[in-house]
């Protein structure tokens, strides 16, 4: 006879109860033994529902890769505490006790940056009891501002990632339950913060201006913690001793400042209509002149960890090289799921820093934008910026700042926008914001905006997309405002009316054009992915020059339309002055555009006559058809009718008798050369779009070369690689 | 035992003066879906509806609930989770409860003889 051990009752009490009032708890241990000692091998007990491979995902228990509840060195964090994981002050020893911080800052500064990169908060910043509890590290005024401020700092970046919806990239950074994120206090941690560096300013002024003791002593009276520090290390004339706390309590006070302006420029980044920018940019110049101070301070602050070898200096997340107090990355591993989460390897100290100067530029970047109610001008910025790479923090801030209340920069209706890239006025036609074509063509933008904001694959696969979408309202549009036009042409219709179904005819042609460039977008993103072979570039080639040559039709069509409202409008009013800039700005674009076109044709009879003689890798893999490759890596085109017409077909016809002493191309790529020189000049005052022409200028005139060569011999070897232009291939010809 | 069971009123009751006569794997297959709590070695108690037991002893738990003390030292107050559907290895199984009335409590004891 057993019954309910009473210790163990007393253990259930305070845990889980019996449901019912006469209901206890039954010892079946002996029980079920019984039980399983009668059963046969491979049989079970189970109910009419038990369902084996439901059974399979079971979360096994005490598995150290299924059970996250497995106890790790503390129950929780507060017996970490109890034990003195993460003591308040770290050490009784000021010069250990700022060292600590230091390491526990730099350790902080590699954590978020290993969270930006797309792992979890409760992992990394989270993984630092002073982040956890702040309330105790109240007596020590640095560190709970900083620990305040980096709390502000992740929330500032939660919302806006999850403003920006860009998370779905990277889907662990928004991820914050179960952690302490609610924190009315941590924005009381900025002016703290802005506190203590003040006092450490002046005060460190103070002491750098006189040695006297006296005043040492003052200020060691009124001083927080950090100023005994100084005061302490003044009174130990040891030179060199000196000279190393002095450049200890810069550093610190670098990280203050850094974490300080961080925040700040962040703050500042996210005021309606991009009002905060030009403050954002004074922050985020702070932060990196401070990131370069912390930076040149590791040479000092590794000094005591010589013993230590380099590379381990390298993988450190401290500039010490020491390991940091107070982090245990599984202290929150309950919280996310209930399995445990994977090991995680955080960013390096040096790694850290470098993410985050490039964090910085990519922010100054956005913030010197000039918010130009352009919509070329904005594409072309997004187009620009994407070439860095930026991370996500950044894409997700430059989403903001584009896409507000659905509305360019919060400020512009895009019909304003769309009208403005026309040279038409749309201020008076009040009745064309509610038509549902332009209400369409609004979220049509957003999303479009919002996507070339993504990461590249992301972006590369959304275009693919959006293209149906946008071809689908095309034909739509194309249909209804037909149809209107038709009914137009019989006299006696209002005159308004009329310029409304003007400006939607223009904005139908317009939209065409958006169509070719996105599907230009989506075809050049291949190269960046890497996602052609030598084999395919024929096609792809093709491909552009189809799209490219509709997209300058296009654009040129628009030049055209500008010009001539623009011609109207000066000679209705004498004093009307005509934005010539930007009439020059999309000439000019047109003519690129031109020039891509041609190197694009030319490169594409260049590869067909080569691949016709026998010269180059025909496109045939012992799986894949040429067909089927192109239907892969244009299908989504195609669903989009674009081009209108069979493009395989059309491909195949084109190319299949190209020759290499065939003059098209040479006259292609002199074309291309020639439109470059033109352009050359316009673009003058423009370093990047400069920098790309002369890239496409040198992409000709090696292809010019390199054809003569292989007509001479043909026993010469070609291969294409991307030297001079991102997107445009340079033949390189070798003798074997 | 028998004189108990036959003063409830309750189809339980009565129900587990049969199972008296049964073998003890037709009495655990009658726990099935009942409120069971198991303790493990760690110190860590699970509440769910159990869902199947093997010929090892492994248990599998529905929509269970994890119990655990915030401290080494006891006692300590507890933090719970809920985990879902989880296996127990019979291996670091050391207590096992299924929630009953009293009377089947007495049923459940006496057949252990």
């Amino acid at each position: 006879m057993q019954s309910v051990r009473e210790e163990e009752s007393s253990s259930i009490d305070q845990g889980p109860r019996s449901c019912g009032d006469n209901s206890v708890w039954a010892h079946v241990s002996p029980l079920l033994s019984a039980a399983c000692s009668d059963l046969h091998e491979g049989e079970l007990i189970h109910g009419d529902n038990f369902n084996l491979f439901a059974a399979m995902s079971a979360l096994e228990i005490m598995d150290p890769k299924m059970d996250s509840g497995m106890v790790s060195t503390f129950y929780s964090i507060d017996e970490a505490i109890e034990s003195g994981f993460a003591p308040v002050p770290i050490s009784s020893d000021r010069t250990v006790d700022v060292q600590c911080i230091i390491d526990i800052m730099d350790h902080l500064l590699a954590c978020e940056a290993t969270w930006h990169m797309g792992h979890s908060l409760a992992q990394t910043v989270f993984s630092c009891i002073y982040v956890l509890r702040p309330d105790r590290t109240s007596s020590h005024a640095l560190l709970h501002s900083f620990c305040r401020v980096i709390r502000a700092t992740c929330r500032a970046l939660v919302s806006v990632l999850s403003d920006a919806r860009t998370n779905e990239e990277e889907d662990l950074f928004t991820m914050t339950y179960g952690l302490p994120f609610n924190g009315d206090e941590d924005g009381k941690g900025l002016l703290l913060l802005n506190a203590v560096e003040e006092t450490i300013c002046r005060q460190l002024r103070a002491c750098k201006a006189t040695s006297s003791k006296r005043r040492v002593l003052e200020a060691r009276r009124k001083a927080n913690d950090f100023l005994f520090l100084v005061c302490r290390m003044m009174q130990n004339w040891n030179l060199y001793k000196l000279i190393r706390n002095w450049k200890r309590a810069f550093a610190k006070l670098c990280y203050a400042g850094y974490v300080f302006h961080f925040l700040h420029a962040l703050n500042c980044m996210r005021r309606p209509q991009g009002r905060g920018l030009e403050l954002a940019r004074k922050h985020i110049a702070y932060c990196i002149a401070e990131l370069e101070s912390v930076l040149s301070s590791v040479e000092f602050l590794s000094l005591e960890t010589v013993e230590n070898g380099k590379n381990e200096m390298e993988e450190s997340t401290t500039g010490s090289g020491r390991h940091p107090i107070g982090f245990d990355p599984n202290l929150n591993k309950r919280l996310s799921a209930p399995t445990p989460p994977r090991a995680i390897k955080l960013l390096s100290w040096k790694k850290a820093i470098d993410y985050y100067v490039k964090l910085l530029h990519n922010l100054d970047q956005i913030c010197a934008f000039k918010l130009e109610p352009d919509l070329d001008a904005v594409l072309q910025f997004v187009v620009q910026f994407q070439k860095s790479r930026p991370d996500l923090v950044a894409r997700a801030h430059l989403q903001l700042l584009l896409v507000q209340d659905g509305k360019l920069y919060g400020r512009d209706t895009f019909l304003t926008i769309c009208a403005r890239s026309l040279a038409l006025d749309v201020t008076k036609n009040h009745g064309l914001h509610l038509n549902e074509y332009i209400l369409q063509l609004n979220q049509l933008m957003i999303n479009l905006l919002k996507i070339l904001c993504a990461n590249t694959p992301w972006q590369r696969r959304k275009l693919g997309k959006i293209l149906n979408d946008w071809s689908i309202f095309n034909v739509q549009m194309g249909i209804t405002v037909g149809n209107m036009m038709q009914q137009v042409t019989t006299p006696r219709t209002p005159k308004n009316g009329d310029k409304s179904l003007l400006i939607l005819n223009h904005i139908y042609g317009w939209l065409e054009e958006q169509i070719h460039w996105v599907a230009l977008r989506f075809l050049v993103l291949g190269f960046d992915l890497e996602l052609y072979s030598p084999s395919e570039y024929c096609m792809v080639y093709w491909y552009m020059y189809i799209i490219l040559w509709k997209l300058a039709e296009k654009a040129h069509f628009r030049v055209l339309i500008i010009v001539h409202t623009e011609e109207r409008k000066a000679k209705k009013k004498e004093d009307y002055s005509r934005d010539m800039a930007r009439e020059d700005r999309i000439s000019l674009w047109v003519l690129l555009l031109k020039c891509q076109t041609s190197l694009a044709q030319g490169l594409t009879v260049m590869i067909a006559a080569l691949r016709n003689e026998g010269m180059c890798l025909k496109s045939q893999g012992p799986f894949n058809t040429e067909n089927e490759k192109f239907v892969q890596h244009f299908g989504l085109l195609q669903k989009a009718s674009l081009p209108k017409y069979d493009a395989y077909e059309s491909f195949s016809e084109s190319t299949c008798h190209a020759r290499l002493d065939y003059l098209p191309v040479y006259e292609c790529f002199r074309d291309a050369q020639k439109m470059a020189k033109e352009i050359k000049v316009g673009y003058a005052n423009d370093p990047d779009k400069l920098a790309e022409v002369v890239g496409l200028e040198q992409v000709a005139e090696h292809n010019i070369i390199a054809v003569n060569l292989l007509c001479q011999d043909r026993s010469l070897k070609v291969s294409f690689e991307f030297i001079h232009h991102p997107h445009f291939a340079t033949a390189v010809v070798r003798r074997s | 035992m028998e004189q108990i069971d036959a003063g409830g009123s309750t189809t339980v009751a009565a129900s587990t003066s049969e199972d008296s006569s049964l073998d003890p794997i037709a009495r655990v297959r009658k726990l099935l879906f009942r409120q069971m709590l198991v303790g493990i070695k760690d110190g860590r108690f699970f509440l769910g509806s159990f869902h199947c037991i093997d010929k090892q002893g492994n248990i599998i738990l529905q929509d269970t609930v994890e119990y655990r003390s915030i401290r080494r030292s006891s006692p300590s107050p507890t933090e719970q989770r809920c985990l879902g559907m989880i296996l127990i290895p019979a291996s670091c199984r050391t207590s096992c409860h299924v929630d009953c009335s009293i009377e089947e409590q007495l049923s459940l004891i006496q057949l252990k003889e």
